[in-house]
C-alpha cells in the first residue's frame, strides 16, 4: 500500500509534463527538474505571502502592521523552527540535511498555519489562508518528492497537529498576536532561505540522473 | 595661554583679555590685523553676530608693554544637523557596510559614533580607514528574522544629533554594477550587437548566490530605452538594432531572489556591422577602369568578412572559406 503510493507519486512528480505518457519515467527529467519546480514554488509562495501577511497584520492591528515594528524574540516563539543559521554551517550542509531542514520546517509551519486558519475572523482571511495552506502543502510534497528521487528518507516526526492545545496556548490576546506575528515572520524568512537552498541544490544535483531506489523499498 | 574657542554662527562673543582688569589698556588683533576700538568694551572684545569669516587667531596685548596676555583660536561653526545614513550589502552573504555624511557642513570638527544592534546583541562595525565615513560588519548568521538597528550619532563642540535605520538582512542587498561591459557588432548582421559583461568583483559567491541582469539599450538619436531582463548568463545578443545607428548600452545586476537592482553600469557605445559602401572610387577612377562590372565584384578585404575575433565556432570559418572561393571564382571569370 505505502510503497505503491510512493511509486505513483514519484512518477507523477517526475513525469508531469503533459506530452509524456503517465508511466514513462524518462531519465532526462530527474531530480534537477523537481528542484527547479520546488524553487519556483518557493518564489510563488513568497509572492503570495506578501499579500497574505499584509492582510493578516492589518487584521491584527497596530503595532503589528507598522513597518518598523521590531519586537524582541521571546523564548516561547522558538517552537517554530528557525531559518537562521551560521553561514559556514549553512554552506556545509549535505544535500540530505538541507532538504530535510526545509521539509521539517514547512511541515511544522503548515500545521501552525492550519490552526490559525481555524481561528481567524474574516471570510477574506480564511479564504486567503486556506489557499496559502494548499500551496504550502504542495511545497511540502514537492520537497518530499525531491528527497525520494534522490534516495533520501523523509524526516520522521510530528506531521499532525502540534501537541495538546492547552500546552502552547498564549496566556493573553496580545501574546497570541505576537505568536501569529512571529509565525508569519518565520515563514517569510524560510521562503527567502529556501530560494537560496534550492539554488544551491540546482547546481549540485546533476539534472540527468535519476535513481528510483525500488530495490531498497522491497519491491 | 592659548586654547580653541567654538562659537555658533550668529552668536554674540565676548573675549576677555586673560586676567587683565576691565579698564586696562589693551590691543586686540585678529589674524595679524589690529582690531578697531569700536569693538572694545574696556578691555573686552565684543563680536556681535559672528560669521564664518571671523574664525581665526585672536591675540590680546597689554597696551604699553606689548606683552601677549591672551590668545585664542576662534572657530565659528554650527551644531550638526541630522546626519544622512545609508547601509547596504554589496557583498551578500558576507556582510554589509554603512556610510554617512552631514547634509550641511558645520565648519568645525565632528565626531561620529555608530552602533549596530541585532536583537539583543551589540555588533561592532569596523571603521574603514580614517578619511572615509564608512564602516563594515560581517554577518554572523544568515537568514535572520530579527532586524538590524543602526544608530549614528554625530557630536561637535556646539551640539549633537543622530539618526537611526532599521532593516531586515534581505532588504539592503544591492550589488555593485556589472563590470567590463563590452558591446561588439556581429559581422554580416546589420541589426545585431553582441553584449557581454562580468559579475561585479565585490560579489563573493555568484555560484550559490546567482545574479540576474537587466540590460537597456537605445540608439543615441532616440530617448526611449529598450529593456531585456536576463535570469542568468553574462551575455546577450541584441537582434533588433537599427542598422547603422550608434547605440548606448548599460547593464544592471540584482541578486536573483532578494534586494534591489544595482546602479547602471558604465555605458558602452557600439554600432552594428554595416556593409562597406561600394562606391568608394572617385569619378576619374571609374572612367579609367576597363569594366565597371569588375570593380563591383571586387572582394572587400577578407579580414572584414572573416573577423576572427567575432566569429564563433568552426562552422562560420567554413562559410568564410567558401565565400572567399566564390569571390575568387567570380573575379577569375571577369578578368
Amino acid at each position: 500500500g505505502d510503497s505503491w503510493g510512493i511509486f505513483t507519486f514519484l512518477c507523477a512528480a517526475l513525469c508531469n509534463l503533459p506530452a509524456l505518457p503517465a508511466l514513462n519515467c524518462s531519465e532526462e527529467l530527474g531530480a534537477g527538474q523537481s528542484i527547479q519546480q520546488t524553487y519556483d514554488l518557493t518564489r510563488y509562495l513568497e509572492h503570495q505571502l506578501r499579500t497574505l501577511a499584509g492582510t493578516y497584520l492589518n487584521y491584527l492591528g497596530p503595532p503589528f502592521n507598522e513597518p518598523d515594528f521590531n519586537p524582541p524574540r521571546m523564548a516561547r516563539a522558538e517552537r517554530v523552527p528557525s531559518a537562521t543559521v551560521d553561514l559556514d554551517l549553512w554552506r556545509g550542509l549535505t544535500d540530505n540535511a538541507r532538504l530535510a531542514a526545509n521539509y521539517r520546517a514547512y511541515s511544522r509551519l503548515l500545521c501552525y498555519l492550519r490552526v490559525l486558519d481555524g481561528q481567524v475572523g474574516t471570510a477574506e482571511l480564511r479564504h486567503r489562508l486556506s489557499h496559502f495552506c494548499a500551496s504550502l502543502q504542495g511545497l511540502v510534497l514537492s520537497i518530499g518528492g525531491v528527497m525520494s528521487s534522490l534516495g533520501y528518507p523523509l524526516p520522521a516526526g510530528p506531521v499532525g497537529p502540534p501537541g495538546p492545545p492547552g500546552a502552547s496556548a498564549a496566556p493573553n490576546d496580545f501574546l497570541k498576536k505576537m505568536d501569529d506575528f512571529w509565525l508569519l515572520k518565520e515563514l517569510q524568512t524560510w521562503l527567502w532561505r529556501s530560494a537560496k537552498d534550492f539554488n544551491r541544490l540546482k547546481k549540485k544535483v546533476p539534472p540527468a540522473v535519476v535513481t528510483l531506489r525500488l530495490e531498497a523499498r522491497g519491491f | 595661554d592659548s586654547h580653541v574657542q567654538y562659537e555658533r554662527v550668529g552668536a554674540d562673543v565676548t573675549m576677555k583679555c586673560g586676567s587683565m582688569d576691565w579698564d586696562a589698556a589693551v590691543t586686540w588683533t585678529a589674524n595679524g590685523t589690529d582690531i578697531d576700538e569700536s569693538h572694545l568694551n574696556g578691555s573686552y572684545l565684543i563680536l556681535k553676530n559672528v560669521g564664518l569669516s571671523q574664525s581665526g587667531q585672536y591675540f590680546c596685548y597689554e597696551g604699553s608693554s606689548w606683552h601677549l596676555k591672551y590668545q585664542t583660536n576662534l572657530r565659528v561653526g554650527t551644531p550638526p544637523k541630522e546626519p544622512v545614513l545609508m547601509c547596504r550589502s554589496n557583498n551578500y552573504p558576507k556582510g554589509f557596510y554603512c556610510s554617512w555624511h552631514l547634509p550641511t557642513p558645520t565648519y568645525i570638527p565632528n565626531f561620529f559614533n555608530i552602533s549596530v544592534i541585532h536583537g539583543t546583541k551589540d555588533m561592532v562595525c569596523e571603521k574603514d580607514s580614517p578619511p572615509k565615513n564608512r564602516c563594515h560588519i560581517k554577518y554572523l548568521q544568515l537568514f535572520s528574522t530579527v532586524k538590524y538597528k543602526v544608530t549614528l550619532t554625530v557630536t561637535n563642540a556646539l551640539g549633537k544629533n543622530f539618526t537611526t535605520l532599521t532593516f531586515d538582512e534581505f532588504a539592503i542587498v544591492k550589488p555593485d554594477p556589472p563590470e567590463s561591459v563590452v558591446a561588439k557588432p556581429v559581422p554580416n548582421n546589420p541589426r545585431r550587437l553582441e553584449v557581454s559583461w562580468q559579475n561585479p568583483s565585490s560579489w563573493p559567491d555568484p555560484e550559490s548566490f546567482p545574479l540576474k541582469f537587466f540590460l537597456r539599450y537605445r540608439p543615441l538619436i532616440l530617448d526611449q530605452w529598450q529593456h531585456v531582463e536576463l535570469s542568468d548568463g553574462t551575455s546577450h545578443t541584441i537582434t533588433d538594432a537599427y542598422a547603422g545607428k550608434e547605440y548606448i548600452i548599460q547593464v544592471a545586476a540584482k541578486d536573483s531572489d532578494i534586494g534591489t537592482w544595482s546602479d547602471w553600469s558604465v555605458a558602452v557605445h557600439a554600432t552594428p556591422w554595416t556593409e562597406e559602401p561600394k562606391h568608394l572610387t572617385t569619378e576619374a577612377q571609374i572612367t579609367e577602369t576597363t569594366s565597371v562590372s569588375t570593380s563591383s565584384f571586387m572582394a572587400p578585404p577578407t579580414t572584414k568578412i572573416c573577423d576572427k575575433g567575432a566569429v564563433v565556432g568552426s562552422g562560420a570559418m567554413a562559410v568564410c572559406w567558401t565565400a572567399g572561393l566564390v569571390v575568387a571564382a567570380y573575379s577569375v571569370l571577369f578578368i
